[in-house]
């Protein structure tokens, strides 16, 4: 039952914020908003027993990634930043009138339940399978999948986040005069 | 393995009586377990956060040859009380111009950041409210959560100071998340787990055993912690988001009343917490100095108080550190960080991986005496 | 209650905000937002598959790697909108033209 609750309240906050990313016209707001998403996704993460995987989504994100975009919106806040600052509600009006909007809701209907009928087979109701019990818990595994079926990208991603780093310094230095 | 608080209890006789009271509901009883553990250690955290401030002023006033606080109770002892009082009844007061969203939402991502992190810590190996199988890293995960409400604090004064405040904090706080985590990484390595539980249960016995003591890696390991756990948690000697000769108060400069005391309140929870952590993974935490082959309630609670003497007495340290040395420099601090920490730590994890795999995860004590 | 569907759906609604977000805004930090979000719902998927349907944790790997993939991309593409706002003084994705024609 208390799943259940984790999963009601981790999908309220993040289908909730993350809408409120769209319509906030602060951006500062929406940066907020999106940390909010971020940890609900954290919450289904947990939901679906993936402990690992939820508090490394809390160690990046909340960590790194949403400090990065505050800083990045401080550090760029210009003059003409108020003045353009556009949002869903403030751009809905200029692309399109209530007929190409009701078009296009009907043709997403279809789309979806065309889609809807034709994944569900997938969809019936797959029973919930348990992990293995080969290891105590999924950090473990987690390490030996990484370590042997996942090694290349796994060594890969390590040479990423260096040239990342390397580049995102080099591109963010002021420009010596 | 994912030990709770609830799955250690289950193990005594009384937990059945009391699953009767509550009418074989089990998951009602874990609940209300949960809850007034939980309760019962926020009340002591803040407790202890409070005399943290009380213990501050004493021991400065010692080091410095003056009396400190003696006026409230015994020895001012209740001085804490009292502030919590002023802090409570003073006035709310928001600057103009202030984004109030942010400013209102700010202290309250400082302590939930903070008492997230109280989850999973280990009191002694049965009481802990979870021992999560990632414990460790879900403890570093979360109170990073901090920086974030640093900054917003920072931002959301729309004020000069506190502007300047949030981003030296923000940008000090996740620099120095670096060499603490690739510390935390090399104990993760020789104890083969992340859980406190398995943390703790390598360090069982007489003190030669700890962690600390393990091999010299490990030895720097807990001094590069230490250090950034400092940084980490705004203490001086790197108390420059608050320097208070320089920026008033930083990134609280605007908050008054029990916004300010909640900053306040989570920046000391977050030393005794971090404190705690040190205790834990390098200095054995509550495990007992001698071997017991039974598990007593009172057995428990002597653990919780080994555990509380260890981190406490690095709490000492850390004030003692405060009003001893000078603060650090914005351009020093961030090359302590980054030319001389991190490259130390990643020397740190890379000997200790070496010395996995050369001796075969034993530690010095067992080398030298020939242990298992 | 809890289904393999429900977690698709919540997926399905953070990829059109993403991509809604991306399309709506014109701030450059904003499209990062969006992105967010997106590579979010497709990391949410892969892990509901791994414990719904397959077996094994390698939806987990997966995720993983989008979560290293994103932090990447946020790094280079902040360092971007960074250098880009030393230039033009703005981070108006419509002020990006040097390399039009």
């Amino acid at each position: 039952m208390f799943v259940q609750l984790l999963f009601l309240l981790s999908a309220v906050l993040t289908v909730g914020c993350a809408v409120a990313v769209a319509v906030t016209k602060n951006i500062m707001h929406s940066c907020i908003f999106l940390l909010g998403s971020l940890i609900g996704i954290a919450g289904l993460y947990a939901t679906l027993g993936a402990d690992f995987v939820a508090v490394t989504q809390i160690m990046v994100y909340v960590g790194g990634i949403v400090i990065l975009m505050l800083f990045a919106v401080m550090l760029t806040g210009g003059k003409d930043f108020a003045s353009r600052a556009q949002n869903l509600l403030g751009l809905a009006p200029t692309m399109g009138n209530k007929w190409t909007y009701g078009i296009g809701l009907f043709v997403g209907l279809v789309f979806l339940l065309t889609n809807i009928k034709l994944l569900s087979s997938i969809m019936k109701s797959y029973p919930e399978k348990t992990f293995g019990n080969e290891f105590p818990s999924t950090v473990s595994q987690i390490g030996h999948l990484l370590v042997k079926d996942h090694v290349l990208a796994f060594e890969l991603s390590s040479v990423l986040l260096l040239g990342a780093l390397v580049g995102a310094a080099i591109i963010a230095r002021p420009r010596k005069q | 393995m994912n030990q709770t608080l609830v799955s250690y209890l289950s193990q005594y006789e009384f937990y059945d009586v009391l699953l009767g009271i509550f009418g074989k509901n089990e998951g009602l009883l874990a609940f209300v377990v949960y809850l007034l553990f939980a309760g019962a250690v926020v009340g002591l955290c803040a407790t202890i956060g409070g005399l943290g401030t009380y213990a501050e002023r004493k021991i400065s006033a010692d080091i410095q040859q003056r009396i400190g606080p003696n006026r409230v109770g015994p020895y001012g002892i209740l001085q804490f009380l009292a502030d919590g009082v002023k802090m409570i009844t003073k006035e709310d007061v928001m600057p103009n111009t202030a984004d109030k969203f942010l400013f209102y939402l700010a202290p309250m991502l400082a302590l939930v950041g903070v008492f997230a992190t109280l989850a999973v810590l280990p009191w002694s190996s049965g009481f802990m409210m979870a021992d999560l199988n990632v414990g460790i890293f879900y403890l570093i995960a979360i109170s990073s959560l901090v920086g974030v409400s640093v900054f917003l604090g920072g931002y959301a004064s729309n004020s000069k100071w506190s502007m300047l405040g949030g981003m030296r904090g923000a940008s000090q706080i996740i620099s120095y998340e670096i060499p603490v985590t690739i510390s935390i990484l090399s104990i993760t390595l020789l104890a083969g787990g992340m859980g406190f539980g398995t943390i703790l249960g390598q360090q069982l016995g007489t003190p030669i055993n700890w962690f600390i003591f393990h091999n010299p890696f490990a030895f720097i390991a807990f001094f590069v912690y230490f250090i950034g756990a400092l940084a980490e948690t705004n203490r001086a000697p790197f108390d420059l988001p608050e320097a208070e000769s320089e920026l008033v108060s930083g990134y609280h400069t605007e908050y008054t009343g029990m916004r300010f005391g909640f900053f306040a309140l989570a920046e000391y929870i977050e030393v005794f917490v971090v404190c705690g952590v040190g205790a834990a993974l390098f200095l054995g935490g509550g495990n007992l100095p001698f071997n017991v082959q039974f598990d007593i309630i009172p057995l428990q609670l002597f653990q919780v108080v080994i555990f509380m003497t260890k981190a406490l007495l690095l709490y000492y340290v850390v004030i003692w550190i405060r009003w001893t040395f000078p603060r650090l420099r914005v351009d020093q601090l961030m090359s302590i960080c980054w030319k001389y920490l991190t490259p130390i730590a990643i020397f740190n994890l890379v000997g200790n991986a070496v010395w996995v795999v050369v001796f075969n995860g034993k530690s010095i004590a067992d080398l030298v005496f020939g242990g298992h | 209650m809890i289904s393999l569907i429900s977690y698709l759906l919540i997926s399905l609604v953070l990829f059109i905000v993403g991509l809604v977000v991306m399309i709506s805004r014109k701030n450059i930090v904003a499209i990062l937002l969006g992105i967010e979000l997106i590579l979010n719902a497709a990391a949410l998927n892969f892990v509901a598959y791994s414990r719904f349907v397959t077996n094994n944790l390698d939806g987990h790997i997966f995720s993983l790697f989008i979560i290293v993939v994103a932090a990447a991309e946020a790094a280079v593409g902040l360092a971007i909108v960074i250098r880009f706002f030393q230039i033009k003084e703005t981070i108006h994705i419509d002020e990006a033209t040097q390399l039009r024609n």
